[in-house]
């Protein structure tokens, strides 16, 4: 009995059919995944991308002798005794001068008037003065920032209905504002300062940026590039090529692996116990962010290294020992070269990793609420020893806070953050294709 | 500078045997891989190694050169003299040893980087060249011996690797030569190359016995009559029998060497 070819058997068609079914499975999960990501991605930018924008009011401040400088000697030290209490009248002032010169009327009491001008622009303007005695006496034209309600009000945050329940605006005021906003006086524009500023308290959510944040990661992940990678790579390559293969070694390598798999705030607490209480490192400071954050990398840095040294074929160094090189020569001639994409791909998805990492920063203070840049270096406080916060623990710190406007401020600094991530993982393909060679 | 050490060498090794290894025995573990071989190698002649896949002939040749350090399980014992010296004396550094006694492998391996920089390599390390002239000078005599000058000529700085297979392998004899060794091992140099490179290569072969003594394993009894002066046939681990190329394949007198090189083994 022959069978056609042109006939697919029953076993044929099953086979078939379960490939097809596996193909499908493979494809549902994936568009599950990428649905996912978008999701989390629209909502992120969506709730985020407006944090980038900030409502400026556009006025004049006449800086009257009187008000800013009562001795009249132009002496800072004498200026600085008007408080911003006194500039928020300045500014209550100055506002209600501008809604006159624009024709504007309204029922407002002067001090809802002041209410829609932010809090921290009257430290701002004084800063301004402080810096400048000469402003005295001279009406200057000022970008102040508005309140965080008003801003909410341009962002579509806050409605006219729920300002009617708010106690820190009204209707009114945003009525105001929009024919403010209509004449120019109010313009809602882009605001690096949302990258510069350092956190503000709860009451002036406008005010809060990401400065010290954005510093406080950029130190530690000097800190963390600085010991993790040299430390790892050296281990790596020791423990890859030139140790002897045996139980002590292999008792190393299990480890290492238990060390990749151990919850981060696991290292928190060590940190904690060793860094802060042990040696009396300063809390907080990013120093000891980075040595808990590089003791969190090693791991994945050992790990990725020694598999990039394994992926090179031992016909390499069996060439370069033919030739006569020593062990190391080989090591650092040729395996080395050959595996740094391996090791620099995994070194950057090391310092990703930390990059995000929060759960250990919270156990060593990091997630203090901190308005002075830390210094690189002071001589009291040492090498990255001034307190500070990071990105991931602003997040967090932010989505805690009672303001609504906070909201949008800790998903903007969630773009930041995956911005940076994105950047770091740009740089590490980049690398990838950049040194590596086929041979 | 590359002439006087040739001059060198050849005042120095004008006694007729450069290798002499006695009662070797090799172990991977538990597995006893070469039993009491007694074999000496004449310079300035192609020895050749013969026998069936898993022999051990590939694994004493490694242990000419030492390779055999590298792997943690392996174990040599004997004794094998280059030059009435014994190179698994503790105070032998393998590394000293290795630029001495070249290394050509099966499968073609140059470094991923440039032409000229795979020849120069060896040189460089050891410090055989004073300036860049001098490293000009090896790297073009070594390519010329190699047969690959003409070819290689205009693209030095073109990647090793990409070359065809046949001139990767006489690239890796170019690096092999270049650092002025005594004594060249090939370990199954054309296993992976095509007859003309392998014509090529045996061509090669032929003129570098002028300046060296030459260790060849292959798995082609023509080959090995065709560029050899003297054959081992190694079996499960002995040496069954060395002599003259010529009596191994006309006369062998053991019968293990017969049906080995009439097919009947292997």
């Amino acid at each position: 009995m022959t069978t056609s070819l042109l006939v697919a058997d029953a076993r044929t068609k099953k086979r078939n059919a379960a490939e097809k079914r596996f193909q499908a499975y493979g494809l549902s999960a994936i568009v599950v995944a990428m649905l996912a990501l978008l999701v989390l991605l629209i909502s992120v930018l969506f709730n985020g991308l407006s944090s980038f924008q900030q409502t400026f009011i556009t006025m004049d401040i006449a800086l009257a002798e009187d008000r800013v400088d009562k001795q009249g000697n132009r002496d800072p030290a004498e200026m600085a005794k008007t408080t911003t209490i006194g500039y928020n009248s300045l500014l209550r002032d100055a506002l209600i001068a501008t809604l006159e010169s624009e024709g504007l009327t309204t029922d407002l009491s002067n001090k809802d008037i002041a209410n829609m001008i932010s809090k921290e622009s009257s430290a701002t303007v004084r800063n301004r003065v402080l810096a400048n005695p000469d402003l005295v006496g001279q009406t200057v034209t000022f970008d102040v920032l508005a309140s965080g309600r008003i801003d909410g009000f341009f962002k579509g945050d806050v409605t006219l209905e729920s300002a009617a329940l708010d106690q820190n605006t009204s209707p009114e005021a945003l009525m105001l504002a929009q024919e403010l906003a209509d004449r120019g006086v109010m313009e809602t524009k882009f605001n690096w300062n949302f990258f510069v500023w350092p956190d503000a308290s709860v009451q002036r959510p406008e005010a809060a940026g990401l400065g010290v944040a954005i510093l406080g990661s950029l130190y530690m992940m000097i800190v963390v590039l600085v010991l993790a990678l040299p430390i790892g790579v050296a281990s790596s390559i020791y423990l890859e090529e030139f140790a002897p293969k045996n139980r002590i070694t292999d008792i190393i390598e299990v480890n290492i692996s238990n060390l990749a798999a151990v919850p981060s705030i696991v290292y928190g607490i060590l940190g904690l116990a060793i860094f802060i209480n042990f040696m009396e490192f300063n809390q907080s400071s990013p120093l000891v962010g980075g040595l808990v954050l590089t003791l969190m990398t090693l791991p994945t840095i050992i790990i990725s290294t020694r598999a990039a040294l394994k992926s090179v074929p031992p016909s390499i160094r069996d060439a370069a020992l033919g030739v006569g090189a020593s062990k190391m020569q080989s090591v650092f001639h040729h395996v080395l070269p050959l595996a740094a994409p391996g090791i620099l791909t995994g070194t950057i998805i090391g310092l990703a990793q930390a990059l995000g990492e929060t759960a250990p920063l919270l156990l060593i203070g990091m997630v203090a609420f901190v308005r002075e840049y830390p210094a690189a270096y002071t001589p009291e406080a040492g090498l990255f020893g001034e307190a500070s916060t990071a990105l991931p623990v602003q997040v967090f710190n932010w989505t805690q806070r009672s303001d609504p406007a906070f909201v949008e401020r800790a998903s903007g600094a969630i773009i930041t953050l995956l911005v940076f991530l994105l950047i770091m993982n740009a740089v590490a393909i980049y690398l990838r294709r950049r040194f590596e060679r086929r041979w | 500078m590359e002439d006087l050490i040739h001059v060198d060498r050849a005042m120095s090794t004008q006694q007729d045997i450069k290798i002499s290894a006695k009662g070797v025995q090799v172990f991977y573990g538990d597995n006893h891989a070469i039993k009491d071989v007694n074999v000496d190698i004449d310079d300035k002649t192609v020895t050749a190694f013969i026998g069936p896949s898993g022999c051990g002939k590939s694994t004493f040749l490694r242990c000419i050169n030492r390779m055999n350090d590298t792997i943690d399980i392996c174990r040599v014992e004997g004794d094998i003299r280059l030059d009435n010296e014994d190179i698994y004396d503790a105070k032998v550094d393998p590394v000293q040893l290795r630029a001495k006694v070249g290394m050509v492998f099966q499968k073609p391996n140059p470094f991923p980087k440039s032409i000229y920089d795979n020849v120069a390599y060896g040189p460089k390390i050891h410090g055989l060249a004073r300036n860049k002239a001098d490293l000009d000078e090896i790297v073009e005599k070594s390519l010329r011996k190699a047969a690959l000058w003409n070819e290689a000529k205009d693209r030095l700085n073109a990647p090793g690797t990409g070359l065809s297979g046949g001139q990767q392998q006489r690239l890796c004899i170019a690096r092999a030569i270049a650092t002025a060794p005594e004594v060249l091992l090939m370990d199954e140099p054309c296993s992976a190359l095509d007859p003309i490179a392998t014509a090529q290569v045996e061509e090669l072969i032929d003129e570098l016995r002028q300046s060296f003594s030459v260790v060849i394993v292959t798995h082609s009894m023509q080959q090995a009559a065709r560029v050899s002066q003297k054959t081992a046939f190694f079996h499960l681990g002995n040496l069954v029998e060395y002599d003259d190329t010529d009596k191994i394949f006309t006369n062998p007198q053991d019968s293990r060497t017969e049906s080995y090189i009439s097919g009947r083994i292997g």
